[in-house]
């Protein structure tokens, strides 16, 4: 689904990547680990098609070359990330936001727009999942939302738009022990064979809820090690020095 | 220099020596000193004078308004409404209301009531105007439903001025949401000069609606002059956009305790439109409330003015007054300008000021963009959410999704 080779990417001259490889098929969970500055979050910007990366090397996401898809095409063919820092859009109604942005997707897909009842019904039962107030729903985008609250709305947003690739940067940083189970469930309960996740954190704990098939340690701008699940567990204890 | 102007009161017809007099007194003072130029203060960021000479070539006031043009009635919400052609009531109907309760009657220029400052341009008015109408609400009348008026002006009028006056007196605890639609869509240059004097008497509450339906080659200079009293409430929603030029000027006096009044504007202008609103508001007794938020997207070559003052007498303790402006500019070559003015004598008050400008937050755009949403869209989303955080007081209503609406319209020209 996802294969990346070799990726270089700078930002004002300052090299964040170094060669990275990574090949994503569907059905699985990989995980990214590392410290603070090793390109993690540079990674998933560069995927969702954020501007200011000078980049090189190749990422191909279901055969077709990512660089030639602008952002919001990526989205339109699947690709999901979960932000770090959600951003606060005012005046913005929340579910004219999620409606608006089903419905660019399913235009660009050939597909009818959804009405009204049926969009309702969806967003009542995603957002009933994830227990978010529908009260939330008809306030501004992200306004006045607490970190938690910003983060269930990212996998809220994740279930109703239905991407092929999901990637979670940090979703789990300012989240209690309640929250965390809920998104970890809502993950759970989203993934099947067709989709796969990448899910950059920096903790075990999320990785508790969500079992990876792969855990990789990003040091430098490269991969320096992938495991299984139990990686996490030792990284936990001996921490990355072992791996820089 | 020659002239881009002639102005004669003897092309009004029907005025009596002394009426002839006074307009020929106020025209002579208007001339002294001609369109304001950007040295007076109050014309600091709009230099009158030049934008009209750069677009006219001979202005003059002897329009002959004519065709009783039919007009098209706003369909998405039940309204009464006046129909004024170029400054003239030219018809009105109350059919949601109890007609006993509303006076509605041509100006009578007999009882002139001017600006208290005698700006040039209400001088100008005083010597030229014509035409306008007199409303009164009786007391304790609560419209039904929202009055329109349809401020419509002939295509065919062109290097004209048109002035006019209108007065809205709200008796004792009567209640009114009144519309200013102007529907012009000319592409003649002619420049509009009013003077509207509103007067809200003990517990009446007014809101007062301002929007233009298209864009067009016109030139607008509007001055409001509201006298509230006690325990009285106005609401200004300015949202005129798609005017080549329009300064509002707007002065409220608050004068007896516990009157309460705001001004909220959302403006999206392009090509080289400028527009000011500049306001003084008088706290000239104690317990009042004046709040501001003015709201400008300017993308192009366009202009936009926020003048605000907030004057306090020493009696006016326990002042509250607010007043905020946020421009979002899309383009390097576009302008803001803002100047915040508080003269306060007061020692108890709550009194505050903010400006702020800046262009479009790209990361805003990109988690936008990353949710599938196309770019021209996203930008739409942000602009309109930007102004639509203005209307966000209005009682949803038909009228507030209609308001709505149109402002989207005007962006999504983005």
């Amino acid at each position: 689904m996802l294969n990346i080779k070799n990726l270089e990417a700078k930002v004002d001259n300052k090299h964040i990547l170094n060669g990275l490889n990574l090949d994503i098929k569907p059905g699985e969970v990989h995980a990214i680990m590392g410290p603070n500055g090793s390109g993690k979050s540079t990674l998933a910007n560069i995927l969702s098609g954020k501007n200011g990366y000078k980049t090189k090397g190749e990422i191909k996401f279901d055969g077709q070359n990512l660089s030639e898809l602008s952002t919001e095409e990526r989205a339109q063919k699947g690709i999901f990330l979960a932000f770090q820092y959600p951003l606060e859009i005012p005046g913005v109604n929340t579910n004219v936001f999620l409606r608006t942005s089903l419905n660019s997707i399913r235009k660009a897909r050939g597909e009818k727009e959804i009405d009204t009842l049926s969009f309702l019904k969806l967003v009542k039962e995603k957002s009933s999942e994830l227990g978010i107030d529908e009260k939330f729903l008809s306030r501004q985008l992200n306004v006045g939302f607490s970190g938690g609250e910003k983060k269930k709305n990212e996998i809220l947003q994740m279930k109703i738009l239905q991407p092929k690739l999901a990637i979670l940067d940090e979703t789990d940083s300012g989240l209690d022990i309640d929250a965390l189970r809920i998104v970890a469930d809502g993950v759970n309960s989203y993934k099947n064979k067709d989709n796969a996740f990448l899910i950059i954190t920096h903790y075990q704990r999320l990785l508790d809820y969500i079992k990876p098939d792969f855990i990789h340690v990003l040091s430098k701008g490269k991969i320096v090690k992938t495991g299984n699940a139990e990686l996490g567990i030792e990284l936990e204890k001996t921490g990355y020095t072992n791996f820089i | 220099m020659k002239n881009f102007y002639n102005f004669k009161v003897n092309n009004i017809k029907g005025l009596s020596a002394q009426e002839k007099e006074f307009r020929n007194k106020e025209l002579d003072l208007f001339s002294k000193n001609g369109f304001p130029n950007r040295r007076e203060e109050a014309w600091k960021f709009t230099d009158l004078n030049t934008i009209l000479s750069k677009n006219f070539a001979n202005i003059k006031n002897d329009y002959i308004s004519l065709n009783e043009k039919k007009f098209e009635l706003i369909k998405e919400f039940d309204h009464n409404y006046l129909f004024v052609l170029d400054g003239n009531l030219v018809s009105n109907e109350f059919k949601f209301e109890d007609k006993n309760k509303v006076l509605i009657k041509d100006y009578d220029y007999k009882n002139q009531i001017s600006a208290s400052n005698q700006n040039s341009l209400n001088l100008l008015n005083n010597a030229l105007a014509t035409g306008g109408y007199y409303l009164e609400i009786s007391k304790d009348y609560k419209f039904k439903k929202p009055l329109v008026v349809y401020n419509h002006f002939s295509e065919s009028i062109k290097e004209q001025i048109i002035s006019y006056k209108n007065s809205l007196i709200l008796n004792e605890n009567s209640e009114l949401t009144i519309f200013n639609y102007t529907d012009t869509n000319s592409k003649n240059n002619f420049f509009v000069n009013s003077f509207d004097y509103l007067k809200l008497k003990k517990d009446s509450n007014l809101k007062n609606i301002f929007l233009n339906k298209e864009r067009c080659n016109c030139y607008f200079h509007s001055y409001l002059k509201n006298d509230l009293e006690q325990n009285t409430n106005l609401d200004n929603y300015i949202l005129s956009t798609g005017l080549k030029f329009n300064k509002t000027d707007i002065e409220i006096n608050l004068n007896e305790e516990h009157a309460k009044s705001s001004i909220f504007s959302a403006l999206s202008l392009g090509s080289e439109e400028h527009q000011e609103i500049k306001t003084s508001i008088n706290h000239n007794f104690k317990n009042c409330q004046s709040y501001q938020k003015i709201k400008n997207v300017l993308n192009d070559q366009s202009t936009g003015v926020y003048q605000g003052k907030i004057f306090v007498k020493q009696e006016a303790q326990k002042t509250d007054a607010y007043q905020l402006s946020k421009a979002l500019l899309l383009n390097d070559n576009a302008e803001f300008d803002a100047k915040p003015e508080l003269e306060i004598y007061a020692d108890d008050v709550k009194c505050s000021h903010g400006s702020t400008s800046g262009s479009i937050d790209l990361n805003s755009i990109h988690y936008l963009k990353s949710r599938g949403i196309p770019e021209k869209e996203a930008y739409q989303m942000l602009i309109n959410g930007f102004l639509s955080e203005i209307l966000e007081k209005l009682p949803e209503n038909d009228l507030k999704r209609f308001l709505i609406k149109k402002i989207g319209r005007q962006i999504n020209g983005y």
